[in-house]
């Protein structure tokens, strides 16, 4: 059961990856790395490192919201 | 060049122990003396704070003061404007709630952040005091800290800010945090010990005890040093923005 629920949030860190290389608005893919972050709480929880999780959970807003303040000074698109 | 490059990951996955192995050095001799001893000697339910701040404690100080140095580093990258055109406090608070309208002008937010804040701080709090207890610690604690100055600066339009650092005294804030873990050191080489050995800190309780308190004054230097960069790198950010294209 572990393994699967392991299997399944790394593939879906893998896609999310994609989508934040592909991504044409930097905004989407600001706000899909916070899912990613998320994602990787989940991760850490599964493989019993709930200290870890709660970091992850903090550090990943606040990077967050330090992306969209940069995004505030550069142009938002890609091309 | 090219044969190295795809070899030498293979040889190294035969040399290298295998993953959780039960067998390998660290899991047959420190792994085992942690788990026996923490609890008796650390007062410390959460081994993983006991580890950090305790055994390891000289790691963990030089690791806030690299911290400290990031934030000191994003500041000097950023600010490298001539000195005249730092913006003074009043441009600085009305950059604030530029900042804050264009990224949410949606929601009525003020209210509900309002609401929110001082739940995180009491949180934050708590995780800090009981961080050798249950989960967290210094770290979390100083990033709910400064996640919540945060969420203050961008989100909420006040008329007046509750309370505002400029980037000179966050930064000063960020140094007090390994500065105390610093001092905690020396005060336990003042009771007779080794530098960082918190058991001969110079209070006259049970030993087990002098650990925890040792331990809670090493991470209130880790939150403060963690907010204090949080904020430092904040507003290190917020003078980049430019004010001047509000339309999209």
């Amino acid at each position: 059961m572990t393994l699967i629920l392991e299997a399944v949030l790394l593939l879906g860190l893998i896609g999310i990856t994609v989508a934040i290389i592909f991504g044409k608005d930097l905004m989407t893919s600001v706000v899909i790395y916070c899912a990613f972050s998320f994602i990787t709480m989940f991760l850490y929880i599964v493989m019993g490192a709930p200290d870890v999780a709660f970091t992850e959970a903090v550090i990943g807003v606040i990077s967050t919201v330090f992306f969209i303040i940069i995004l505030r000074s550069i142009n938002r698109k890609t091309k | 060049m090219l044969i190295v490059v795809i070899t030498v990951p293979f040889i190294a996955f035969d040399v290298l122990p295998v993953i959780g192995d039960p067998e390998s050095a660290p899991n047959t001799h420190v792994s085992d003396y942690y788990i026996e001893h923490a609890i008796d000697e650390c007062n410390s339910p959460n081994m993983v704070t006991a580890v950090i701040v305790d055994y390891r404690a000289f790691d963990t100080m030089f690791e806030t003061t690299v911290m400290f140095l990031a934030g000191i580093a994003v500041v000097l990258i950023l600010a490298n404007r001539p000195r005249k055109r730092i913006p003074s406090a009043g441009s600085y608070k009305r950059s604030m709630t530029v900042a804050g309208r264009a990224i949410y002008n949606t929601v009525n937010k003020d209210v509900m952040i309002s609401a929110i804040e001082p739940v995180i701080l009491v949180y934050a709090i708590y995780v800090l005091f009981h961080g050798e207890v249950s989960l967290g610690g210094g770290f979390q604690a100083g990033a709910l800290i400064g996640m919540t100055y945060l969420l203050d600066t961008m989100a909420v339009r006040r008329e007046k800010p509750l309370f505002r650092l400029n980037k000179f005294q966050s930064g000063a804030i960020a140094g007090l945090g390994p500065f105390i873990y610093a001092v905690t050191g020396i005060v336990s080489i003042i009771g007779g010990g080794l530098y960082l050995e918190y058991n001969k800190l110079p209070l006259d309780i049970h030993q087990a005890e002098l650990h925890s308190i040792g331990i809670t004054a090493v991470e209130v230097g880790v939150t403060i040093g963690v907010a204090g960069t949080i904020i430092t790198i904040l507003n290190a950010l917020i003078e980049r923005i430019s004010f001047d294209d509000d339309n999209d």
